[in-house]
């Protein structure tokens, strides 16, 4: 597509985007005991700037086989995140405060505003708050509820607006310890975005992985 | 009183029926007069076409429409939250056509436009819809899905995965944006939020552009996120707004304080309470007489005509103060009128005569003046000599005795001759109006209606941010049908873009770029496969990417529904969006199309010259409307010159016929004549451009010096009368000096031209009358 801006506001997928970088930056050893909320978000909080590979998938009714793609999620402090996609092609994002710009080899950058979309306030101020590990601040926004114990949780997070329900169903964020492993958002229109983060991004993947090879990254429990 | 009963009763009965006249009168004014607030009555009447273009794209044209907002005085979020729903408030509103704020509306494009998409976007013009161009397509889609783009891409893939209405849009959109921060304009600081919002109503009806920013107000205040955002409104409607609420506070004040003065300045003169009544008779007859006169003749009135014209026939005022000064002790009012009639009659038609010049200015607002005035002077002074005398008691006081009239007389007769006062100051103003620099006329329509130079500048940079269209240029895409603009303009685009490139201009609008002509858009009808070919492509397309087949059925549709149909035109587009922006740009006059061609921020204008010239049959014309209508402005006062000119031949025949005597007539005419040459001298010399109003204002000096002239002549040779003479001359020229004064203290340029102009007349004219109207040397004062 060539170079148009004006329209891509709505864009659900910079959400996760967002979080994983917010909650990337851990490559960290396993602490003891974080049953409580407010343990894990005092955990996963992280001052930047740091990275982390990922593999991400997306799954649409518009798709025979999952597009799958891996690169470098950058989280470059207060507002600033970074989605190098490396394979299979090469694309660079940036979120800048409100502004975002794709830039793809050989093609003009395309630059747009996060909040066209009013909603994407909403959560880009809400994975603020995962990343600052104020609880407060996500109880504002999301229903959360917390399973698991430190060496496998997993937190559910549910917008409270029915405006922002209305695009995003659900995220569900996994990880043991203080590292998140895997991010899924579950969108309204059925998509549905499988990040793996860190460790299981690193992991060797077959050469055309489908959704269930995703969905066991994503638990990791067979590691 | 000293009157007789039956005479007292006789005056009670005139005085009912002359209220009573008045009364009637008033009703019908009251009941028939249509106030206007179109300003446009005081332009120039436009004779030709381009002349009429040119007015109405000044006065009325899309550019003049535009309000400028700016929302600022807090942080981004909270000033673009309330840019949102302010522009969403403002597009349910009538009052407004268009609002832009920087947010991309897909929902305003109608479903029924949709499937014109392959019509508008030039894709088709260097693509074809085969297999290898949608494979290309199609990978980029799938990478567009995989990016934080996904979210609004994703629904419209299916119907159109070539993103056709993507590029519709963004050849839509304006050539420069300004700043976008949280999906809406702001300025290249950041701190203020911007929007364009066009009205409905032209820039130059006030009443409804004050409706249009109420409504605005009333939004804001609805939208705005804290209480500590301010808004600001700026653009021709604003300003024409801001100067009717300044010129309706300032006359509202003049009025107050001409009112209290007058009354002040007469009781102190006569003494009578009675005297001071009878004396704003005239006055309002002829007020009253002048409404009527200009309801009946034209129904609708400018509120400038009737706010102009008061002041100007305030100058009736002294038609009853010559006539309670000149009443000797003991001679009925009656006499006294039948005396200076002949003086008065002579003042009150040169003036009329004065006026009338006026009726061939060609300039609707000041036909209706001429109207006015000389509707309200020749009644004014009718009622002064046929009516207030007979409500006048008998003379009882001579006021050729009071004080101040004694010293002056004495200090007249004690001046020095000066014969050479007039050839000198003759000499000197010539040479001031000469040697001194600077233009002599002010040719700058914009002056007219001057605005405080902060807001222009405010104005100036709220529009370069915006890259809202440049007020000064234009150019006009001339043809026989609306299509054949519209060919003409997509010839010129090419020129257009490459000027773009250059930066010759930053940007350009026209029709052309909405709306392609129906042989283009039959061309790229053309170009579109037949649903069968277009499967097969698609088909084919597909292999190798990760869509699923079948999910493409509504764009195999949609390309085929384009097929069928017909070029969309002006007519097709009623009801959309995009009826306002091409109608706008858009015009038929006359069974004939003009297509406007507006730029951002023109730096070559040769440039845009040499386009327009390379037209095909100089259909495309480069305007520039400040020249333009400074030409015009230069045109009508050729115009008003020589009726002017006709104006004062006028004068001298009726003076020369009513004295019969060449050396009486220049003596009269003599100092009126110096003071507006020396007024003339004064001003230019003090860097003042003159304009329309000084003229008026002129020839309202001229006027008085007339009244001055002739009175003081009058009583050249009789003493007594001659102190009679001073008293009515001071306390007219007290009067006048004072309603002219205030008006010079008005925050508004023209109403402070006027007054300035008129004070200084007012002052030469008295000084001058008083200095060169002599008795001749060998002719000592008649005993």
């Amino acid at each position: 597509m060539t170079g148009s801006t004006s329209m891509i506001s709505g864009n659900n997928r910079l959400l996760p985007t967002l979080a994983l970088l917010l909650l990337a930056p851990l490559a960290w050893c396993a602490a003891p005991e974080r049953q409580t909320l407010q343990g894990l978000l005092t955990d996963l909080a992280r001052p930047a700037p740091s990275s982390t590979p990922f593999v991400e998938a997306h799954f649409s009714p518009l798709l025979a086989r999952p597009l799958v793609v891996a690169g470098t999620l950058e989280y470059l402090g207060p507002g600033k995140l970074a989605r190098t996609v490396q394979a299979p092609y090469h694309e660079r994002s940036e979120i800048d405060g409100d502004e975002a710009t794709v830039a793809r080899a050989g093609e003009p950058a395309r630059r747009f505003s996060l909040a066209r979309a009013p909603q994407m306030q909403t959560l880009v101020a809400s994975f603020a708050g995962l990343l600052s590990g104020n609880a407060a601040t996500l109880e504002r926004n999301f229903t959360l509820d917390l399973h698991g114990d430190a060496s496998h949780w997993l937190l559910g997070l549910v917008p409270l607006n029915p405006q922002v329900r209305a695009a995003i169903r659900s995220i569900a964020v996994s990880g043991s310890g203080s590292q998140p492993r895997c991010l899924t958002t579950f969108q309204a229109n059925d998509d549905t975005t499988i990040l793996l983060l860190d460790r299981a991004a690193r992991a060797p993947r077959p050469a055309a992985p489908d959704r269930a090879w995703f969905e066991t990254q994503c638990q990791g429990r067979n590691r | 009183m000293r009157c007789a009963p039956p005479a007292a009763r006789f005056g009670v009965a005139i005085a009912v029926a002359w209220i009573g006249l008045l009364l009637l009168l008033g009703g019908y004014v009251f009941t028939r007069l249509r106030l206007s607030g179109d300003l446009r009555l005081f332009l120039p009447t436009p004779r030709t076409r381009t002349e009429r273009l040119i007015l109405e794209e000044v006065s009325a044209g899309p550019a003049s429409r535009l309000l400028m907002v700016a929302l600022g005085g807090a942080g981004t979020e909270p000033l673009a939250g309330t840019s949102r729903r302010l522009a969403a408030a403002l597009r349910s509103d009538s009052t407004f056509r268009l609002v832009a704020n920087g947010e991309n509306l897909l929902s305003t494009i109608p479903d029924t436009l949709l499937p014109y998409r392959y019509l508008l976007s030039p894709t088709l013009d260097h693509e074809r819809l085969d297999a290898s161009f949608l494979h290309r397509e199609l990978t980029a889609r799938e990478q567009d899905l995989a990016s934080p783009a996904s979210g609004l891409l994703e629904p419209w893939l299916p119907r159109d995965p070539t993103l056709e209405i993507l590029k519709v849009l963004e050849s839509w959109e304006p050539q420069r944006e300004p700043r976008l921060l949280d999906g809406v304009w702001f300025n290249g600081r950041g701190d203020a939020a911007l929007l364009i919002v066009e009205t409905a109503a032209p820039a130059f009806d006030p009443r409804a552009q004050r409706v249009a920013i109420d409504a605005l107000r009333r939004h804001f205040l609805a939208a705005r996120a804290t209480p500590a955002i301010r808004l600001t409104v700026t653009g021709p409607g604003a300003f024409s707004v801001l100067m009717q609420h300044r010129s309706e506070a300032d006359a509202r004040l003049a009025g107050f304080l001409d009112t209290a003065g007058m009354l002040v300045l007469m009781l102190l003169a006569y003494r009578s309470p009675l005297r001071v009544a009878l004396g704003a008779l005239p006055l309002v007859t002829g007020g009253v007489a002048a409404l009527a006169t200009v309801t009946a003749l034209f129904g609708t009135v400018h509120g400038i005509t009737i706010a102009f014209g008061f002041t100007l026939i305030g100058v009736a005022i002294d038609y009853p103060i010559f006539l309670f000064s000149h009443q000797a002790p003991g001679v009925t009012g009656a006499a006294a009128a039948q005396a200076i009639w002949p003086t008065l009659a002579i003042a009150v038609a040169g003036l009329a005569i004065a006026y009338l010049a006026f009726l061939l200015s060609g300039v609707p607002g000041l036909i209706q003046l001429a109207c006015f005035n000389v509707a309200g002077v020749a009644t004014a002074g009718l009622a002064t000599r046929y009516l207030l005398p007979r409500l006048l008691p008998t003379g009882s006081r001579d006021f050729g005795r009071a004080a101040l009239a004694g010293r002056l007389a004495a200090l007249w007769a004690g001046a020095p001759r000066m014969v050479w006062l007039g050839p000198v100051l003759a000499a000197a103003s010539v040479a001031a109006l000469v040697l001194a620099p600077g233009p002599f006329w002010q040719n700058d329509l914009g002056q007219l209606t001057p605005v405080p130079q902060a807001r222009l500048i405010q104005y100036d940079t709220l529009r370069r941010e915006l890259g809202a269209p440049d007020v000064r240029y234009l150019m006009t895409v001339a043809g026989a049908t609306a299509d054949q603009v519209l060919a003409e303009e997509e010839h010129l685009s090419g020129g257009l873009q490459s000027l773009v490139a250059r930066g010759s201009i930053s940007g350009f609008d026209d029709a052309a770029r909405y709306l392609p002509s129906a042989s283009t858009q039959e061309r790229r009808r053309a170009a579109l496969p037949e649903e069968s070919e277009l499967r097969a492509s698609l088909d084919q397309a597909l292999r190798g990417t990760a869509f699923r087949p079948g999910v493409f059925e509504p764009f195999l549709k949609d390309v085929a529904r384009a097929r069928q149909l017909p070029p969309l035109t002006l007519a097709r587009l009623a009801g959309t969006p995009l009826e306002l922006s091409v109608g706008s740009l858009l015009l038929a006059r006359g069974g004939r199309w003009t297509g406007l061609v507006t730029f951002a921020d023109v730096r070559d204008r040769e440039a845009l010259e040499r386009l327009a010239a390379s037209s095909g049959g100089g259909a495309a014309q480069l305007i520039d409307l400040k020249e333009a209508s400074e030409n015009l402005i230069a045109q009508q006062r050729v115009r008003i010159l020589w009726s002017v000119a006709a104006a004062a031949a006028l004068l001298v025949a009726v003076v020369y016929a009513a004295l019969r005597s060449p050396l009486r007539t220049l003596r009269v005419l003599a100092p009126m004549a110096l003071t507006t040459l020396a007024i003339l001298a004064v001003l230019h010399a003090a860097g003042v451009a003159l304009n329309l109003f000084h003229l008026v204002s002129l020839v309202l000096a001229a006027g008085l010096g007339l009244d001055y002239g002739l009175f003081y002549e009058r009583t050249l040779h009789d003493p007594r009368g001659r102190r009679r003479t001073l008293h009515a001359l001071l306390v007219c020229a007290t009067a006048a000096c004072m309603v002219f004064a205030v008006l010079a203290s008005s925050t508004l340029p023209v109403l402070r031209s006027i007054g300035v102009t008129v004070v200084m007349g007012v002052v030469g004219n008295f000084a001058l009358a008083l200095l060169m109207i002599r008795p001749d040397p060998e002719r000592p004062a008649a005993s």
